[in-house]
């Protein structure tokens, strides 16, 4: 659910990302394991382990939090142990 | 995503009616204001040159004897507008290139299909401006050209861009050719899974380039300002996106454009990119006067997109108990002059409404010398559903399964793996086909030369930026506006949801679509996302301004705030110990609402999450001439998932509309070029869609397992009909007449010609 950001303790968080954009961005690294509590803490982690990636997330992606699809919207709140994959961006007719 | 609008209705009272819709009057009556029908004084009217050649270098513009034609005011080539930095940004699957785009507004070195548009003239009449356009000289070197998409993948194929390096390869190539992209998404074990097959099928399909079909061609009125502001009347999918591409075109400043919503008359996806609005803008700046362009259907037909063809190979494999073990689909697309095909989506919605733990899904993205392909509702998904459906209806067949519990037996569900990664989490497939194998007319025997045909599809639905106000008139009528196009019946599905929502009667709501400067951003409407995210952002303006009611109502009864609540239209004490007042309707606390504070409306703005798919399911049964290979549709089943039906008729349309839509790309519809790569049948005569003589009644099933996301329930319900109709009418056909049809159109002389070979 968006809302206030919680400050509190980020907690573990499974990121994945589809094979094209980890070949583009991560050499061909799909799987990450970062702390986090929010998309906005998603985003900062996978920027500092790969700088510059946190830009094409928000450019370029969708997001599946545990399923459910949402934009990137970094107020966006991950529950702990939640998986969250980054997929490409939908466009309809 | 919303934490506070909650129904608190049990009832519904106003979301599941069908009242009637507020744009019918001026619609019926032909007062209704399109992009053609804008006028300014002093206004010219513009026609645009466009290539008579597929594929040609453009060595030279000479235009001087059309300026010197007497009424000619200005004329325009690509020199007139700003060249744009090769970047793809953006998101994959729709990366924007203006780079590209500015060469597909006016050419610019080359002309890359017949129609390319490559200098406009703007004159005091249309007639001139006609005559001006033949008296452009250009100095073309004609080159070869290439229309079908296998034959733009060979080696040896006329290149349309001599630098265009692959993506998506590993390593990438070395040398150019028109394939822009090749794409893959992989799940599992592909071999160990067709190892353990018991039946595998593999085949191969083509599709033809059509056409969206919309009514109205692309028109457009511009003013250019002396003081830089400038004004578009356009009809379109989302005038927001329209003043951006604009803009950009242009090289002017996002705030000195102003775009007005002009009701439209049909997109279908066609209409969310722009090609007259920058021209129209151009010759304005240029000539300073008001330029009206408005497209013919020939220009329509030729210089704006349709969807791609495509060239498909799909293999599949099935257990004798009707499990699919593995799948595998290669899908290459035309993406028209310039990258950008719907081949990603095509490629995730393929094997999207099955249980599939090993499966691969290719993707390639080739140019061709064919106008650039636009989006066409569920763009990509019809089409790849036309290769996979065909190939279940064949091994459903084989196992001796009927094809919609086949698909039952395979059929997602929340938790279920996607090829493209996350699970699925949302439910409604299963209930789709489950509505067709309760129907009475499913197991109804059929007559000679009759066959009964499944298939299903899956769309992603959308979500996204959206912006609603909502205002208390003097008399406490209520206006909400939003920035989202009215494409499919949007203004009354949000009177509706906001009448719920405040408690309000649907007819005390007027419903507006404002113009860019009048309301925050909105994305354009489509992926079957208004009716989803601008509803939910409706929903939470109308609770916001109920809070304000509320506040108003206090300060009329000199009480705390939390002693009133808002119950069925009216402000009320929350319990006796508030006071005894007689409940506040709009019109009385509107009546105070000077002394209360003024004016009472908000705006409210959202980037909507939590969308859920549509999945669609449907059997036709047609009978076909053996003589003449004509196809008869006679009966057409359409289930789909709409997650809560806000105006259950609107619904009902749309399901009828995608499906007839996908009965034309079936049978009839196709994009024919002669030898010299011109378009041969530009024009509603010889590009056949359908007409109401051609077809039964639709019968749509509305399925209703509400996305629990939405305050009313609601998901996307625009595009996941027109999916599986293609498939449905080639497993039909091949039930009548023991014919396998891979190609479409299914057209008689190609249904005739399968049928003869079949005879041997």
């Amino acid at each position: 659910m968006q809302g206030a950001v919680n400050s509190a303790v980020p907690q573990a968080v499974r990121v994945m990302l589809t094979g094209g954009f980890s070949r583009r961005y991560t050499n061909g690294v799909r799987e990450f394991e970062i702390q986090a509590r929010t998309v906005r803490g998603v985003i900062r982690a996978m920027d500092e382990l790969f700088p510059g990636l946190g830009e094409h997330l928000e450019e370029e992606t969708s997001i599946a939090i545990d399923g459910v699809i949402h934009e990137v919207v970094y107020t966006q709140v991950i529950r702990s142990g939640g998986e969250v994959f980054f997929i490409p961006r939908i466009e309809g007719g | 995503m919303l934490t506070n609008t909650k129904n608190t209705h049990q009832t519904m009272k106003s979301v599941g009616t069908s009242p009637v819709r507020p744009d019918g009057v001026p619609k019926v009556t032909g007062l209704a204001q399109y992009g053609a029908d804008y006028s300014l004084p002093g206004m010219l009217w513009a026609k645009v040159l466009r290539s008579p050649h597929a594929h040609a270098r453009i060595r030279s513009i000479n235009t001087a004897k059309a300026l010197a034609l007497p009424g000619v005011k200005a004329i325009i080539t690509a020199a007139d507008l700003p060249n744009q930095s090769f970047d793809y940004v953006g998101p994959e699957r729709v990366a924007l290139n203006y780079w590209h785009m500015t060469r597909n507004i006016l050419a610019r070195e080359k002309a890359l299909y017949e129609g390319h548009a490559i200098a406009a003239v703007a004159a005091t009449t249309a007639a001139i401006a006609d005559q001006a356009v033949r008296l452009i000289e250009i100095d073309f070197e004609v080159l070869p050209h290439v229309i079908d998409v296998d034959d733009a993948m060979k080696p040896d194929a006329p290149l349309l861009f001599e630098d265009m390096i692959s993506r998506g390869f590993d390593p990438a190539p070395t040398k150019p050719s028109n394939i822009s992209k090749r794409l893959e998404f992989k799940i599992g074990d592909l071999e160990a899974g067709f190892a353990s097959a018991d039946e595998v099928v593999e085949m191969s399909f083509k599709t033809a380039a059509v056409h969206q079909g919309y009514i109205e061609p692309h028109s457009c009125l511009a003013r250019y300002g002396a003081d830089g502001q400038c004004e578009l009347w356009s009809s379109s999918q989302g005038h927001f996106v329209v003043r951006a591409y604009t803009a950009k075109l242009l090289g002017i400043e996002i705030g000195n454009l102003l775009v007005h919503p002009a009701e439209i008359g049909g997109g279908f996806g066609g209409k969310t990119v722009v090609y007259v609005e920058p021209l129209a803008l151009a010759l304005a700046r240029k000539s300073g006067h008001p330029v009206k362009l408005m497209m013919s259907r020939e220009d329509t037909f030729k210089a704006t997109g349709p969807t791609s063809g495509a060239s498909m190979t799909v293999k599949i494999g099935v257990k004798k108990d009707g499990t699919i073990v593995a799948a595998d689909g290669l899908f290459k697309f035309q993406a028209g002059a310039f990258p950008g095909s719907p081949v990603m989506n095509a490629t995730m919605c393929a094997f999207a409404p099955y249980i599939i733990p090993n499966a691969r899904a290719i993707g390639f993205d080739v140019v061709s010398n064919r106008p650039k392909s636009a989006a066409y509702r569920a763009p990509g998904s019809p089409i790849s559903a036309f290769a996979v459906e065909s190939v279940l209806d064949i091994l459903a067949k084989k196992i001796g399964m009927d094809p919609l519990k086949f698909r039952l037996k395979n059929a997602v569900k929340a938790g279920s793996p996607t090829v493209w990664g996350p699970k699925h989490s949302h439910d409604g497939y299963a209930e789709t086909i489950q509505a067709l194998l309760d129907h009475p007319e499913y197991n109804k025997p059929l007559g000679k030369n009759q066959g009964r045909g499944v298939a299903s599809g899956f769309w992603f639905n959308g979500g996204g930026e959206s912006t609603a106000s909502v205002h208390i008139n003097e008399d406490g009528t209520v206006v909400i506006a939003t920035g989202s196009m009215d494409v499919g019946g949007s203004r009354a599905s949000m009177a509706l949801m906001a009448a719920e929502t405040l408690g309000v009667p649907y007819e005390s709501v007027r419903s507006t679509v404002a113009d860019t400067a009048s309301i925050g951003y909105n994305h354009v409407t489509g992926g079957s996302r208004v009716t989803y995210a601008t509803g939910m952002v409706v929903v939470e303006a109308c609770n916001k301004i109920i809070e304000e009611l509320r506040l108003r109502a206090s300060l009329m009864w000199d009480v705390d705030v939390k002693g009133v609540i808002w119950e069925d239209g009216y402000a009320k004490p929350a319990d006796k110990s508030v006071g005894t007042f007689e409940p506040l309707s709009l019109k009385a606390i509107a009546a105070k609402r000077a002394v209360t504070g003024g004016p009472i409306g908000v705006e409210s703005s959202i980037n909507a999450g939590g969308q859920a798919p549509g999945f669609s399911t449907q059997f036709c049964d047609v009978e076909v001439d053996p003589e003449t290979g004509a196809v008869k549709i006679l009966r057409f089943v359409a289930a789909q998932d709409v997650g809560r039906a806000i105006h259950p008729k609107y619904c009902e349309g749309q399901i009828q509309g995608g499906v007839v839509q996908g009965i034309g790309w079936a049978l009839n519809e196709e994009y024919i070029y002669d030898k010299q790569g011109r378009l041969s049948n530009a024009g509603f005569l010889d590009y056949r869609i359908p007409v109401a003589s051609d077809l039964p009644m639709i019968e749509a099933i509305m399925v209703e397992v509400p996305n629990p996301n939405h305050p009313f329930g609601v998901k996307g319900v625009g595009e996941a009909n027109i999916v599986p109709p293609m498939a449905a009418v080639a497993n039909a056909i091949e039930r009548a007449t023991g014919t396998r049809m891979r190609e479409l159109p299914m057209s008689p002389p190609r249904v005739l010609a399968a049928i003869d070979a079949g005879r041997g």
